[in-house]
């Protein structure tokens, strides 16, 4: 059984849950960029939730099926279509043996997951079949999907006409606000900037990807003076560099921040003034550049309280799921 | 007093500890790697990344409530005797200059030395793997000659090749990879640093010794 991408869309890529436990080889967890969605996908076409899936960017791959399979689409608003006909998003369908699998436009959200029963069946590196293209490692040869490409499609047998209703997903709420914790050097800029960093309406760059999503047009930052450490760079938002976590915001030269998402580096040089909580960072992966966005302050606590609501999110919607 | 560290959050999962001393101390290196060593048998703690002066520390806070993390962590710092870790010796033959060293005589100029003295304190020099990280097999080498520190560039280039090897502030390093960096490029190995397809993908680990040696030098 395999799939044949006709045409790859924009960055298609393999992913799953990622590959944790390299970091300290310099390798980023990656994996779908929404977990939600990457797991319901998966469980629709009655995938383990770690299954791997296609993740598709602002727009879809068109594919051809070799065999019958089911069909799962979640994420972003992204109208799948058999042979033309449109189908379901959140919803299992079938596609048969030279069935064509293709995308309108995008309707909401920036990236969709498409899941195979079965699973794409690429070989696992390092513990996952995730594609992580700066370092050119896993999913199939290691970059996005290309023409042409074949993909191999393990054995597994879904059932089409499952859905996961609205009221069990994930909101997506206009302006976003992105709960951060303040961080270590949060110190490091004025008070003033700091109440500005927070009263400010950021746009989403187009400068967003799998890595890192930027942010325009905020107040620059201002610092307080201080020494420069050596061995770090000249600018004031240089730091000796330090390994950080996926969710840090980093502002180089202090004037846009940049959330380290999935495929980011485990360290470098810039300074971070804090990081967007693990709860807000599916909601991250569904922004197009230009949607307006803002970061809020919270507590350690309420960043906890907030992680155990996503986790109830994520089990009530595998508990209807297995029902 | 001035605590020599510093611990803190990264997110409610992570706690960073890092020296409050801008300068590498190869004694405070040691101690960082028997503390990553020590912390993978710690309940409740994921995964450690040790970086050069200091260390990140995931945490999983359904199993270990952050406060207590930040408590563990502290504690086992305070236990953490340096690790006298000296790895394996790797040599990698360096051709310095030429199109695959474009910095190479702006360096020797900005340190002051003819670009074959450079070149020679340069392989003169015997390193250390302080931390791995960055990029996939990205070594964070300590031991560089002060005499050859540089700042690293005001714009980093988008794309520095696979096999540079380079220098930025006071540290050295060679590129596992093509990849932006806003280090200098000296010049160019051919030894492969990363490969995911072996039992261990990185060459190099911390601890290991690297010693540059002249393959060539283009004047």
């Amino acid at each position: 059984m395999a799939v044949k991408v006709i045409s790859p869309g924009l960055s298609t890529s393999v992913q799953d849950l990622g590959r944790p436990g390299y970091y300290h080889l310099g390798i980023p967890e990656g994996g779908g960029m929404d977990r939600f969605a990457t797991r319901i996908a998966n469980l629709l076409v009655g995938n383990d939730p770690g299954a791997a899936l296609l993740e598709a960017t602002f727009m879809g791959p068109e594919l051809e099926f070799t065999e019958a399979a089911t069909v799962a689409v979640t994420g972003g608003e992204l109208p799948p279509k058999v042979n033309g006909e449109e189908r379901p998003t959140w919803e299992s369908f079938p596609v048969k043996a030279g069935d064509r699998l293709s995308f309108g436009y995008l309707k909401g959200g920036a990236r969709a997951y498409i899941a195979i029963s079965g699973g794409i069946d690429v070989p696992v590196v390092l513990g996952s079949r995730t594609t992580y293209v700066l370092g050119a490692l896993g999913g199939f040869e290691g970059r996005v999907l290309k023409a042409g490409d074949e993909l191999p499609i393990g054995a597994g047998s879904g059932k089409a006409g499952k859905s996961l209703p609205a009221n069990l997903r994930r909101p997506q709420i206009s302006p976003a606000e992105l709960r951060m914790l303040p961080g270590l050097y949060w110190h490091r800029i004025t008070e003033a900037a700091g109440k500005r960093f927070f009263e400010d309406t950021w746009k989403v760059a187009p400068e967003a990807d799998r890595i890192g999503y930027r942010f325009r047009g905020g107040a620059p930052l201002e610092f307080v003076e201080r020494e420069q450490p050596f061995g770090a760079g000249s600018d004031p938002s240089n730091i000796v560099d330090a390994c950080y976590p996926y969710g840090s915001i980093q502002v180089p030269s202090g004037t846009e921040p940049i959330v380290l998402h999935r495929d980011a580096v485990s360290g470098g040089g810039y300074m971070m003034v804090g990081v967007v909580i693990s709860a807000d960072m599916d909601l991250i992966a569904q922004l197009q550049p230009h949607t307006p966005a803002k970061f809020a302050p919270v507590t350690l606590d309420q960043a906890l309280a907030a992680r155990a609501d996503n986790a109830k999110l994520m089990a009530r919607a595998e508990e209807y799921l297995a029902g | 007093m001035r605590e020599p560290i510093t611990i803190s959050f990264s997110g409610g999962s992570a706690l960073l500890l890092q020296s409050n001393s801008s300068r590498f101390d190869e004694q405070f290196q040691k101690r960082i790697w028997s503390l990553a060593t020590d912390l993978q048998a710690a309940p409740g703690f994921t995964e450690t990344v040790p970086g050069m002066n200091n260390i990140l520390a995931l945490f999983n806070p359904e199993e270990i409530a952050p406060e207590e993390a930040r408590r563990e962590l502290t504690e086992r710092w305070a236990k953490a005797q340096p690790l006298p870790r000296r790895g394996k010796t790797v040599e990698i033959p360096v051709i310095y200059g030429g199109q695959n060293g474009e910095d190479f005589k702006p360096w020797a100029r900005h340190c002051g030395l003819a670009p074959l003295e450079a070149a020679q304190r340069h392989a003169a020099g015997t390193y250390q793997v302080a931390a791995i990280g960055a990029m996939p097999g990205f070594p964070y080498l300590s031991g560089l000659d002060p005499a050859l520190a540089i700042a690293r560039r005001s714009t980093p280039r988008l794309a520095v090749p696979v096999g540079s090897v380079i220098v930025g502030g006071a540290q050295a390093a060679v590129m596992p990879q093509t990849s932006p960096s806003g280090w200098h490029i000296i010049g160019r190995t051919n030894i492969a640093l990363f490969d995911p397809h072996r039992d261990e993908p990185s060459t190099l680990a911390p601890g290991d010794i690297v010693r540059f040696t002249i393959e060539d030098v283009w004047l």
